[in-house]
């Protein structure tokens, strides 16, 4: 962690600037208030024209504010382009998903009215769902309230910090070039940046606008009690060894924050923009340090203040109430998660490097030797020639097709690294074909862009423009990616971009993209249409049959409709472990459901322990892949002795086992948005005690984890929310809910339960991989609460191709009452759709939570009976315990069917 | 509808399927209930490979994959019978040779057993053979081995009788010696008494000479004598002297570093960590100082060291930057082409390694029964042990130290066996002609003593230096049998691209390119009974440990290095065939082993 590397607030003019401000600096009124094809548009201008001020600062700001459905506001403002801007301001494109314009309302009246004793009117629309937004004209402010008591939720620029430095000629002597340590930015088009206060109601706790090492919940950056803190930054950079807790950017950046209160509940505020971001985050009371003329502080309003370096304003309020909707909400803007294979969803085994086919062989060879089941291995830089992406060094890797071969033999898959940065080299072809189309970026001088990244001088495709990545898309053919075959997967790292000889590490902001648009205004994006662009380049290999897989760095959002994410170059050290897990939870709230951090630690060699908790951890996130930098020791998992193999090949089987729960959370993400593994509070809205907890999460809604991230730890305290008792996963022990627990803790395992009310499907044989697991018979486990009930869902479909999104799936729901089990439909199915169906059978059911006593079960649909005694609820700790269990119901997955216990 | 589900048991036709023969008592018991071999808890006949775990042990399911722990046995009639981990049975995937691990008709898995028999055998009977040699030359080795320690041990036990020996001649002609000084000494002195008489007459004849003159002679010794003795420089000349030496010397220190140009990359690094470089060295701290002027928030955190990237190319910020991830030398680099991460590839051995040669990780020797899937694992087994057939990289060894040996060989060749009575008598003649005092003392007969002493001394610290490095070379663990015992003072070279790799055991290991030499480790000890040989504490890698190496031991005709590795950064590993891993109950087993697998074969092979 370099810090001078990289600039603060202060060595970045716009940030100062707008962080100077004081409440009450906007001067802006709302003029011409009136509905314009479905939308309330209003001109926003200074009440009183400062004749001396450049004309130019005085043009009409152009307001327009549109309605969609399901409690989502969306409010634009831009310079007016009839008025002849000296250049169109960025609009970010492709982020919003095309859907999104068919569930606008039109708006048909506005109506005005004086509130709250103010002395100048404001108009007012009614939105949907009991929502109002109202503009007030003087001073201008956009809010959202609840129409019938009027209460708030979200306001924009009631301190009245907003500011939008319009496009204008330069002054005489003025110079606008900004210069950081060795570079300069040209800034031809001079300040631009927009700034604006956004205050959250009934809020406990805002989270959000990832990605931060740092707490889940966001601590204020500024106002009492907060120590001289920079504000969260929102630029993606390559951060050589991040600190674990610190509001400066890394790898991504979503500008969407979301608040939550136990009062009113959650809401959520998008700010569409992609270029240089930061956010504060006040402290209660901040106004009143610093202006009297600010609104009354109230203790539930949590206040942020947003500024960006150029664009425009493009934001979205989503109002909630819950968690679960304000997430969705969210992404029916910018999509729900993509659908992964099965595969994607076991486990990976990466290291930088993996260094020839022997090498690969050995790894292999190795984890079958040990029974450790995976489903991915990785090839860092080195496979390359010389860091030419597409190609192979053939010296190390002499047939590639050969060795991904065997490994597809074992239903096992290979993920190979393709970066932005393209050698600058005659005879790479790559390079050769970007530079007759012109398919680089161009520098402030208008010649190919020339950075410097792994293969020395190196160029970086234009991917904003479509064209450039159907281009990019292309190579991704086999015929065109020499030596790939249809079982290798794609994995984009340093697509911030990474330039190791550019400006904090990354690409000059004078650099320039197609259609004239300057680096600055879409840095943050840039790393998302490339993420993007190879994703599509999986598809159109697979003819449009088989999901691509792409993990990529940087981040944006939208960023989880292409494919999976990891939180980078993490270190081998208990804190990383520990913040792995809020980094996670907050990409999750805002989209990105697929993530992961590198299980080990990228940087350092983890202690045996360290990483015999990270694996215990990781088997729980999204994405589940070990990863290590070069100059570490080698740390497959049998390298640590006996007992750690055994350790990590049991956390490494519980992925496994829960493999079938994971693909039906990965599905519910898919279709509503909500992430896989998720806050406490998501689960709990009305538990202030879940809140700030970030020690622990929900892995869907039925189980909870809590790492363990310290060293020999002998207990763990654990909060178990909600009214209902909890089951120990391993040994079935009951809890109960709504309280803190001091628990004993072994080397074996982290705590993890699972909730009474629940069913969640597993798969208990352990084969080479998840392709082999296909068939194989599901054991349900019911976990019943106080009222002797629960329910399930499971999601099935091939695991690989896009026939599910026409009906090629099972989706079935479990219910448990008055001592039966139910399997019921949820799948709509209509003549003409594609149909889905298993083999596969449910072989054991566990009942947990249930009286002792029943000897048997009755099988409704056959009047078969069948066996209930007590078993194991892990096979593999079978002695442990003795849980109820019918033995083999004799039912298939995919069927309805009802089982009576007797 | 009631749908029937069709189970895997359904279609299995033998209920006895996965069972090891000897293991098939247990199963076809006459009661109806079996034992989990746990002990846990019993099942009955019908639940035996019902497709559901009864026994955590996996007792009541060898033949399907339910439960976790159990084990699948299949035949391979022609090959080697195998045991499974369960999990493989019926994955679509064939694992026994003979197929019987998939029988649920979703894949057909041909029976491959006779073709990959006969190769496992013809392998392993290969290995016997070279075990047979080596078990030859091994015992041979340990015979010499015998014979060369007996030896070592008596030339030690005799050295120390002549040291005792030569020890007290000197100790006789040293006491002579000192006699004959005093002796002289006393003449000198007499001589200078009579030269001060004389003297004194000659003064006194000659009263009219200066007195300054006759006292300035002590004085002036004096002098002399002063500027010897004196600790702390007088004047500005020496202040001057010491400066250019210290000076010197810590040139010489930088030039080392330079030697190493990883150190010398950290250093610039670190500025102001070497306090005493010179100037020339001392730059970068300088520059760094200024860059923090420039940035005001350089330096503030204990560990951040601001690189000076300020003066820096394009080119140079970008290695430079690199670098950081890398760990690689970027001044070193300027010249090359390749940023790359690092040059691993270019240290990686070419493609001449044979299919399945093991590579570095020490468990892939299957050696010790361990459970293994692979239906092949003699052939992996055999290839280890088979290395020198398919090398045609240069090895050699060689003795390092023959010239410790041909120092001494004037004292001890047999062919010289009384120069200690030689001397003894010439001491004693020496001795005897001096006896008595004569003044003047004889020059001659002085000469004669102190040309024997000198001499005798010479050969005593000569046979010192031999004692202890004979004690040295005896402190060592030379295997239960001694069988290492021709390993020391040897080195065992391979070429591996552009390498050679020496490794001289109980010394050290080192890597040679061109004019450079890497330490990989010195000498540490053998590990896993004898079969690895460590060498540790190499030299310093850059942003990694200090280099190791590992030489794994396998049974050869030869003593050959070959397939060095370098599996983790700066973790070196070997291969050494030596017959001295030729164990003869290993090839016993061996034999045995392919007595069960001739055993095994199919007496009618028509089936194929």
């Amino acid at each position: 962690w370099k810090k001078e590397e990289f600039r603060n607030c202060n060595q970045t003019p716009f940030c100062k600037r707008a962080r100077a401000r004081k409440p009450g600096f906007c001067s802006l009124i709302a003029l011409d208030v009136s509905i314009s094809d479905g939308d309330l548009t209003a001109k926003l201008v200074p009440k009183t024209p400062d004749n001396e001020q450049d004309p130019d600062q005085i043009k009409p700001l152009i307001l327009a504010l549109s309605a969609y459905q399901d409690g989502i506001l969306r409010l634009r403002i831009d310079e007016d382009p009839s008025l002849g801007p000296p250049k169109k301001r960025f609009e970010v494109p492709d982020v919003i998903v095309p859907e999104f314009a068919s569930k606008k309302l039109w708006l048909q009246r506005v109506s005005t009215a004086k509130i709250d004793g103010d002395a100048a009117p404001s108009s007012i629309v009614y939105l949907s769902d009991g929502y109002e937004a109202v503009v007030r004209h003087d001073p201008f402010e956009v809010y959202v309230r609840e129409k019938s008591n009027g209460n708030r939720v979200i306001s924009l620029n009631s301190h009245g910090l907003f500011d939008f430095e319009q496009l204008r000629a330069k002054r005489e002597g003025e110079d606008w070039e900004e210069r950081f340590r060795t570079h300069t930015d040209t800034r031809p088009y001079g300040p631009q940046s927009i700034s604006f206060d956004v205050s959250f109601y009934s809020a406990d706790f805002v989270y959000g606008i990832p990605e931060h090492a740092s707490s889940h919940a966001l601590k204020p950056t500024r106002g009492p009690g907060v120590e001289d803190s920079e504000p969260y930054r929102l630029f993606n950079l390559d951060v050589f060894e991040y600190i674990h807790d610190s509001p400066f950017g890394i790898y991504g950046s979503i500008p969407f924050m979301i608040s939550h209160g136990k009062s009113r509940g959650t809401s959520g505020f998008f700010w569409l923009n992609a270029a240089e971001m930061q956010i504060d985050v006040m402290a209660t009371g901040w106004a009143d340090a610093e202006s009297e003329i600010a609104l009354p502080s109230e203790k539930s309003r949590i206040d942020t203040l947003w500024m960006s370096e150029a664009g425009i304003v493009d934001a979205f309020f989503f109002m909630g109430p819950g968690p679960k909707d304000v997430v969705r909400q969210y992404t029916s803007v910018t999509g729900t998660p993509a659908m992964p294979q099965l595969f994607a969803t076991a486990y990976h085994q990466c290291r930088w490097n993996y260094r020839d086919e022997e090498d690969v062989e050995h790894v292999d060879s190795k984890f079958d030797e040990l029974n450790i089941p995976y489903d991915v291995l990785w090839l860092d830089i080195e496979h390359t020639d010389g860091k030419r992406y597409f190609t192979w060094d053939r010296t190390l890797f002499p047939h590639p097709e050969e060795m991904q071969g065997k490994l597809a033999a074992k239903g096992r898959h290979m993920v190979t690294i393709v970066d932005p940065h393209i050698k600058r080299d005659d005879s790479y072809h790559v390079h050769k074909e970007a530079t007759q189309k012109g398919y680089y970026v161009k520098d402030a001088g208008g010649s190919d862009y020339d950075g410097w990244c792994w293969p020395g001088s190196s160029s970086y495709p234009d991917i904003l423009s479509p064209e450039i990545r159907s281009w990019w898309a292309d190579m991704f053919s086999i015929e065109n990616y020499v030596g790939s075959t249809p079982s290798l997967y794609i994995w984009n790292d340093m697509n911030e971009p990474s330039v190791f000889n550019g400006p904090e590490v990354t690409m000059p902001r004078d650099a320039l993209h197609y259609g004239g648009v300057e680096h600055r205004e879409l840095h943050n994006a840039y790393g998302y249409y490339f993420h993007m662009a190879t994703a599509d380049g999986l598809v159109k290999r697979g003819d449009g049959k088989d999901r691509p897989f792409v993990l990529s760095r940087a981040i944006f959002a939208g960023t989880q409709r292409h494919g999976a994410v990891w939180t980078g170059d993490n270190s081998a050290e208990w804190d990383h472990l520990r913040v792995s897990v809020p980094m996670i939870l907050t990409l999750g709230i805002t989209g990105i459901s697929f993530s992961g951090a590198d299980v080990g630690g990228f940087f350092g060699n983890p202690e045996p322990e360290l990483l015999v908790r990270w694996y215990q951890l990781g088997a729980y996130y999204p994405f589940f892949r070990a990863h290590a930098h070069h100059d570490t020791k080698r740390r497959e998992p049998w390298l640590f002795g006996e007992r750690n193999t055994e350790l990590i090949r049991d956390a490494i089987h519980v992925r496994y086992m829960l493999l079938p729960y994971f693909y039906t959370l990965f599905r519910e993400a898919n279709t509503s948005g909500v992430p896989v593994v998720r806050p406490l509070w998501m689960e709990f809205p009305s538990e202030e005690a879940t809140f700030s907890n970030d020690e622990a999460f929900m892995v869907g809604n039925s189980i909870i984890v809590q790492g363990i991230y310290t060293e020999r730890a002998k207990h763990a305290s654990v909060y178990l929310p909600g009214k209902e008792s909890w089951y120990d996963l391993r040994t079935g022990t009951a809890y109960k809910g709504g309280r803190t627990h001091k628990l004993g803790v072994s080397e074996d395992s982290i705590p993890a339960f699972q909730r009474a009310g629940t069913i969640i499907s597993r798969k208990d044989r352990f084969r080479r991989s998840s392709t082999q697991m296909v068939n194989d018979p599901y054991t349900l486990v019911i976990a019943l609460n106080s009222s002797q009930a629960a329910e399930g869902e499971l999601y099935v479909d091939d695991g690989k191709s896009f026939e599910f999104e026409h009906g090629a799936y099972i989706h079935r729901r479990f219910v448990f009452a008055d001592g039966k089990l139910t399997s019921v439909n949820l799948a709509t199915t209509s003549p003409g759709k594609s149909r889905f169906s298993s083999e596969s059978v449910v072989e054991r059911i566990v009942l947990l939570g249930h009286a002792p006593g029943p000897k048997s079960a009755l099988n409704e649909a056959t009047n078969q009976k069948v066996d209930i005694e007590l078993g194991p609820l892990w096979l593999q700790w079978g002695r442990g315990s003795s849980v109820l269990t019918i033995r083999k119901p004799g039912v298939r997955i995919g069927d309805d069917w009802t089982i009576k216990i007797l | 509808s009631p749908v029937a589900v069709r189970s895997v048991s359904a279609s299995l036709k033998d209920p006895f399927i996965g069972i090891a023969p000897e293991d098939e008592k247990y199963y076809k018991t006459s009661s109806d209930l079996i034992k989990c071999k746990d002990g846990s808890k019993k099942f009955s006949k019908a639940q035996l490979n019902d497709d559901f775990c009864d026994c955590p042990d996996g007792t009541d399911e060898p033949g399907t994959s339910a439960c976790p722990a159990g084990k699948f046995y299949c035949r391979n009639a022609g090959h080697a019978p195998l045991f499974l981990y369960s999990s493989r049975v019926n994955d679509g995937i064939c694992d026994c040779c003979d197929g019987s691990d998939e029988y649920d008709g979703k894949v057909k898995c041909p029976n491959t057993c006779w073709e990959a028999g006969k190769v496992a055998r013809d392998k392993l009977k290969k290995k016997i053979a070279t075990y047979q040699e080596g078990v030859t030359l091994r015992k041979q080795e340990v015979e010499r081995a015998k014979l060369g320690l007996a030896k070592d041990e008596a030339e030690l036990s005799k050295l120390k009788d002549e040291e005792k020996i030569l020890k007290g001649l000197v100790q006789q002609l040293k006491e002579r010696k000192e006699e004959i000084e005093k002796a002289e000494e006393k003449e000198r002195l007499q001589k200078e008494k009579e030269e001060k008489e004389r003297k004194e007459a000659e003064e006194k004849a000659n009263k009219e000479e200066n007195k300054a003159e006759q006292e300035a002679n002590p004085d002036n010794t004096a002098a002399v004598e002063n500027t010897d003795s004196e600790e702390k420089p007088t004047d500005s000349m020496h202040d001057d002297e010491i400066g250019l030496l210290e000076d010197s010397s810590s040139y010489q220190d930088v030039a080392k570093d330079n030697d190493e140009p990883a150190a010398e990359v950290e250093n610039s690094d670190t500025p102001g960590s070497e306090g005493s470089l010179v100037n020339e060295v001392e730059q970068p701290a300088a520059e760094a100082k200024e860059e923090s002027a420039v940035s005001p928030d350089s330096g503030s955190k204990g560990n951040d060291v601001s690189e000076n990237t300020e003066g820096l190319s394009k080119e140079e910020l970008g290695r430079l930057v690199a670098s950081r991830w890398t760990g690689e030398n970027t001044a070193k680099q300027t010249e090359e082409v390749d940023a790359t991460k690092d040059n691993d590839h270019e240290e990686m051995p070419g493609g001449t390694h044979g299919e399945e040669s093991d590579g570095y990780a020490s468990e892939t020797d299957n050696d010790n029964g361990r459970y293994d899937d692979d239906n092949d694992d003699v052939e992996d087994e055999v290839d280890e042990d088979f290395r020198e057939e398919d090398h045609d990289e240069s090895s050699s060894s060689y003795n390092f130290d023959s010239e410790i040996e041909s120092d001494l060989s004037d004292i001890t060749t047999p062919s010289n066996p009384s120069w200690l009575e030689k001397i003894q008598k010439t001491v004693q003649n020496v001795l005897r002609a001096v006896n008595l005092f004569q003044t003047p003392v004889n020059q001659s007969e002085a000469a004669h003593v102190r040309k024997e002493y000198d001499e005798s001394s010479a050969k005593l610290s000569k046979i010192e230096s031999r004692i202890s490095s004979l004690s040295q070379k005896l402190k060592h663990d030379f295997g239960p049998e001694k069988e290492f015992y021709s390993f020391y003072g040897r080195c065992f070279e391979g070429k591996e691209n552009k390498y050679v790799y020496k490794v001289c055991p109980y010394k050290q290991a080192s890597q040679e390119e061109g004019h450079t030499t890497t330490r990989l480790g010195r000498w540490n000890k053998f590990e896993d009974a004898y079969r690895v040989m460590i060498f540790s504490n190499g030299d310093k890698c850059w942003n990694g440990p200090d280099r190791s190496l590992k030489v794994k031991l396998r049974c050869g005709l030869q003593n050959e290095v070959a397939d060095v590795d370098e599996p983790s950064r700066c973790e070196y590993v070997a291969l050494l065939s030596t017959p001295a891993l030729c164990l003869e109950e290993k090839l016993k087993e061996l034999q045995h082993k392919l007595e069960l697998m001739n055993k095994e074969q199919p007496q009618n092979h028509d089936e194929l």
